[in-house]
């Protein structure tokens, strides 16, 4: 096991390499350079913009130029923006990234695990008018145009009904005068996040081998009180009110972003659980005795479940593409939404960089996936 | 002693319903199996024994319908059972080792939680830890080591997996096993370690037994009661001894001499002309006339009864062959 | 010993490129008979016949019965109405732009530019993946693992974002896009289910046949390999014209691309003039676009699924 993933960081840095040389090219690639809009400036005379050239490198031969962005690049120097002048590149991405980051992974797993149910379901009440239904509903979805839906949601609940907020992901009124920043809150709740979804796993884990009643029922208990301290535990702090009005602006996010998503899973875990069904080890399953919920959760949903995750794995990025029309549309100031204005303002420090930070996410999430996929299919475990 | 069988079918008949049309898999099959008995089904592909089989664990697809019959398993008849009693009966009554039983072993869980399972879900309060001794008590009587339970099933080679379905079917002490051509997918020298194990356990632990397969052979080895199928109906059913030195149907005697013995002179194997009948729709009267060389007039009018012709040897047919006739 | 003379052969009776031809018929409508079991994929079907007379309608009623100068998709303008954008009314039937021009003649040119756009990336994707996945898979070594690596670079990425950069240094226009876009798909994720179906196809016993009948490779590849990998290339097809044409509207609406009409940028007029959430009055020129965009995508996917259980029999209910 631990091979296997020291086998896939190497790969990733490879790819990672290759990216960045790319990235470098296509930005080498565009006709003139930074001191082309000092070109109307009547004080920067044209000895001026050579001097910049020169201070800035641009006269070295492109290879030079090239290791040097490299060089960069591992250093983390990703320059200075040019929109946001004089932050450097690096301080706008690790503000932003984390944001991205909550509501990539909120929208991915519970898309995941809708479409897991549902298609689970699908498979399982072969034909008639659930099957028929679902479909087409996750189908619209699926192809619905992102823009025009967020818009429309943002429309009715936003602005015509009142029940949540427009946009953005805080209220500035309300955080007027507080003394904390947003990120420190928002830090928070991720950190919160996380641990619960650790101990949720451990939880979990741990309680497999146990007989099905104390298992059931320790992991009810032990969800509950976790979820329950918590709870507590940001309703007592003073920013608690600040977490609830973070979160607010989070659900008409999360919800359009799984709602578009979550029909590639529902539809190709139906798939996959067709497929196997028709195994012989179901059929010897319930011969064994098992009732219809177990043959059909613990072990056709659980073997159909390994493809269904291969497919999550190989559409990430399209959850991270759509993550970042979800946050244009919402303006949910997160990578996506700076990559987009960066590329508007053609503030190009900042849309490699933040390129850069989106390529890195992915083959990330991508290794996160192929592990747990190693972890949960025994048979690769041995490759 | 209980003189009573322990598996009694009467008339089972069973149809699948395609989009070609009505499929007679199954048509009005009667046996007996007593207890501590062998009994050996055979037959070509697509006969109905593997059919009968699932009928009798009420594991048939949804596209399948029992049309008529009783299977009365020490009394009490399985077919008229709710879904939720039928999953009593499952393994503990009536278990089964499956065709290609390889693939009968769920990839993702280790072989011995397999066999946990089915013995939680039968025995209500076992615990975990006597749930694997049971496992560590099963394993060495099919040959295998008991430390292979914590291994998953791609690890385990094919006749191995073998013994591991074996012991998973012996597991919850069932009364009556079926083996479904348990041994076809295995090379010959593996088959015949397995099969003398097999009838080794079930003589040991006094079992009744329903022994599938197509192959002649291996049914003379491991049976003490022959019954032969044909296109869905039995034709024949008698002692193994019966079946081999005295067929009465035809089919059966075909079926005995297109094997080649070892003993005796060289002869031609003589091999059945025609093709088994298309099951959608099958011939008039009896299904095996048109390929039957003892034809006569009401072969084709009327299905002949399945009778008792003295010494608990049943046939159905208009013209069984005589003793010591050819 | 049977001889086998040369007069058996020649006494076929149709030449070869008949039979040929009745067979594929006969296989189309088999197949044809097996999709219209899926509702699901009729619909699809229906939507995209609908759009496609939208799109025949538009250069007609261009030519015979609207005034070029009014309803010019791009140029067109309105000198009769005051106010601009106007709602839907006789003489425009979905109401005017904040442009001045009528709706309905944009949403039909629309739909000539999205066929035309999706089915070019389409086209594109699906030669470069097979092409590509048959090559992989057929001679293996080194071009196998160059192609994979390629293919994993690209799949690792998420589309837009490329684009999005991609069209700070590409001025985009509709051609273009399409061409990136198909290379894209192309080179990515499809390839790599081709590549798979092409191994399954290359082990079967036709192939080892023609190969010991003196079959050349390229002969193999292009007389067996590739038509078998058609009917999944023709399933690909239907998703790379949904992600096309939706590409292209998100590209649009975010003022990215170079193009003179389509209904990505009939939302992007409509936002950059700020009509987009300014009231119900205002919905006809967002809606049509939006609808038409989602219809378009979702009856293509469902095409795209519907032949997804044509294609792969062990989907098939009895």
């Amino acid at each position: 096991m631990g091979n296997y993933i020291l086998r896939r960081l190497f790969q990733i840095i490879i790819t990672l390499v290759i990216f960045q040389t790319l990235l470098f090219l296509i930005l080498d690639a565009q006709p003139g350079d930074i001191t082309l809009q000092y070109l109307t400036d009547p004080r920067v005379t044209p000895e001026i913009r050579d001097q910049m050239r020169i201070a800035l490198g641009l006269n070295k031969p492109p290879i030079e130029r090239y290791l040097q962005w490299l060089r960069n690049f591992i250093t983390g120097n990703l320059g200075i923006s040019f929109s946001h002048y004089p932050r450097p590149v690096l301080d706008i991405i690790l503000e932003r990234a984390p944001r991205t980051i909550v509501l990539f992974l909120t929208s991915t797993l519970v898309s995941f695990f809708v479409g897991f149910v549902l298609g689970k379901q699908l498979a399982w009440r072969r034909g008639g008018g659930f099957e028929y239904s679902m479909t087409m509903v996750g189908v619209v979805l699926y192809t619905i145009f992102t823009p025009w839906f967020g818009l429309m949601l943002i429309y009715l609940l936003g602005l015509r009904l009142g029940w949540l907020p427009v946009g953005k992901f805080l209220d500035p009124i309300l955080w007027r005068d507080v003394p904390v920043d947003a990120n420190y809150v928002f830090a928070r709740l991720g950190f919160t996040g996380l641990i619960l979804s650790l101990l949720i796993a451990v939880l979990w884990l741990s309680s497999t081998r146990l007989s099905p009643v104390k298992r059931r029922s320790l992991r009810l208990i032990g969800v509950l009180m976790i979820v329950g301290i918590s709870l507590g535990g940001w309703a007592l702090s003073e920013v608690g009110y600040l977490a609830a009005d973070m979160l607010e602006h989070m659900i008409l996010p999360v919800t359009v972003a799984t709602l578009v998503s979550f029909a590639g899973t529902m539809l190709m875990m139906r798939n996959t659980m067709l497929e196997t069904l028709k195994e012989d080890f179901v059929m010897a399953t319930r011969a064994k005795g098992l009732s219809e919920a177990e043959v059909r959760d613990k072990h056709a949903a659980r073997n159909a479940f390994l493809p269904v995750f291969t497919n999550l794995i190989i559409s990430i990025p399209f959850v991270l593409s759509g993550g970042i029309i979800t946050e244009t549309i919402f303006s949910w100031p997160g990578m996506g939404l700076t990559l987009l204005q960066a590329v508007q303002n053609e503030d190009v420090p900042l849309a490699m960089g933040a390129m850069t930070c989106v390529g890195i996410f992915a083959l990330f999430a991508h290794l996160f996936a192929d592990v747990t996929y190693a972890f949960l299919d025994p048979r690769i475990r041995y490759q | 002693m209980n003189d009573k069988p322990i598996l009694s079918v009467r008339n089972l008949t069973m149809h699948y319903y395609t989009r070609k049309g009505d499929v007679s898999a199954v048509d009005d099959v009667s046996f007996d199996l007593a207890r501590g008995q062998s009994l050996g089904l055979v037959g070509e592909s697509g006969c109905g024994k593997t059919s009968v089989a699932f009928s009798l664990l009420r594991l048939l697809p949804e596209n399948a319908q029992l049309l008529a019959g009783n299977v009365y398993l020490d009394g009490c008849d399985v077919l008229a059972l709710d879904e939720k009693e039928v999953r009593k009966i499952r393994w503990r009554g009536i278990s089964m080792v499956f065709q290609a039983a390889m693939n009968a072993l769920d990839p993702v869980y280790r072989v011995g939680d397999q066999i946990i399972e089915a013995l939680q879900t039968h025995f209500r309060g076992l615990g975990e830890a006597e749930a694997r001794d049971r496992v560590i008590e099963l394993f060495p009587m099919v040959g295998l080591d008991p430390s292979l339970m914590e291994r998953y099933p791609h690890e385990f080679s094919g006749g191995m997996r073998q013994r591991a379905v074996i012991a998973m079917a012996l597991s919850c002490d069932p009364r009556v096993i079926i083996a479904d051509e348990p041994t076809t997918a295995l090379d010959v020298i593996v088959q015949d370690r397995i099969l003398n194990e097999l009838r080794a356990i079930q003589r040991k632990m006094g079992m009744s037994m329903i022994y599938i397969t197509h192959d002649i052979a291996v049914i003379a080895e491991v049976s003490d009661r022959i019954g032969v199928m044909y296109a869905g109906r039995m034709a024949e059913l008698a002692s193994a001894v019966d079946i081999f030195e005295n067929p009465f149907h035809p089919y059966t005697h075909a079926l005995m001499n297109a094997f080649p013995s070892i003993e005796g002179e060289k002869q031609e194997l003589k091999a059945l002309p025609g093709e088994p009948p298309d099951l959608l729709s099958p011939p008039s009267g009896c299904r095996f006339h048109p390929r039957c060389s003892r034809r006569i007039e009401s072969c084709n009018r009327l299905q002949p009864p399945f009778e008792d012709m003295g010494d608990d040897h049943f046939v159905a047919c208009w013209n069984p062959r005589e003793v010591g006739n050819g | 010993m049977v001889e086998i003379t040369k007069t058996q052969f020649s006494e076929l009776t149709e030449p070869m490129w008949r039979i040929r031809s009745r067979l594929i018929w006969r296989s189309f409508i088999e197949n044809w008979k097996l999709f219209m079991e899926y509702p699901i994929g009729m619909i699809g079907l229906g939507i995209i016949i609908i759009f496609g007379l939208m799109a025949l309608a538009h250069p007609i009623l261009m030519k015979y019965v609207w005034e070029p100068r009014v309803y010019d998709p791009v140029i067109g303008y309105d000198i009769s109405i005051l106010a601009h954008p106007s709602p839907p009314s006789s003489t425009h039937l979905l109401g005017t732009d904040p442009l001045g021009r009528d709706v309905l003649s944009q949403l039909l040119y629309g739909t000539r530019f999205g066929f035309s756009l999706g089915i070019s990336a389409a086209l594109v994707s699906v030669i470069v993946s097979t092409t590509v996945g048959a090559l992989s898979a057929y001679y293996g070594g080194i071009v196998d693992v160059l192609f994979m690596r390629l293919a994993d670079v690209v799949i690792m990425l998420p589309f837009i974002a490329i684009l999005i950069v991609l069209s700070a240094l590409i001025e985009f226009n509709g051609f273009s896009l399409a061409i990136v876009y198909g290379l894209l798909v192309g080179f990515g994720g499809q390839t790599i289910v081709i590549k798979s179906q092409a191994l399954s196809i290359k082990v079967k016993p036709y192939i080892e046949a023609a190969r010991a009948a003196g079959g050349s490779d390229w002969h193999i590849i292009f007389t067996h390999l590739i038509p078998n990998l058609m009917p999944l290339s023709f399933l690909y097809m239907m998703f790379t014209v949904t992600g096309a044409v939706f590409a292209e509207a998100a590209l649009s609406f975010f003022g990215l691309l170079n193009i003179r009409m389509s209904w990505g940028i009939m939302i992007n007029t409509a936002q950059a003039a700020g009509y987009l959430l300014a009231g119900p009055e205002y919905l006809h020129l967002m809606l049509p676009a939006g609808l038409a965009i989602t219809l378009l995508c979702s009856s293509f996917y469902m095409v795209g699924r519907a032949l997804d259980e044509v294609v792969n029999p062990r989907l098939r209910q009895r």
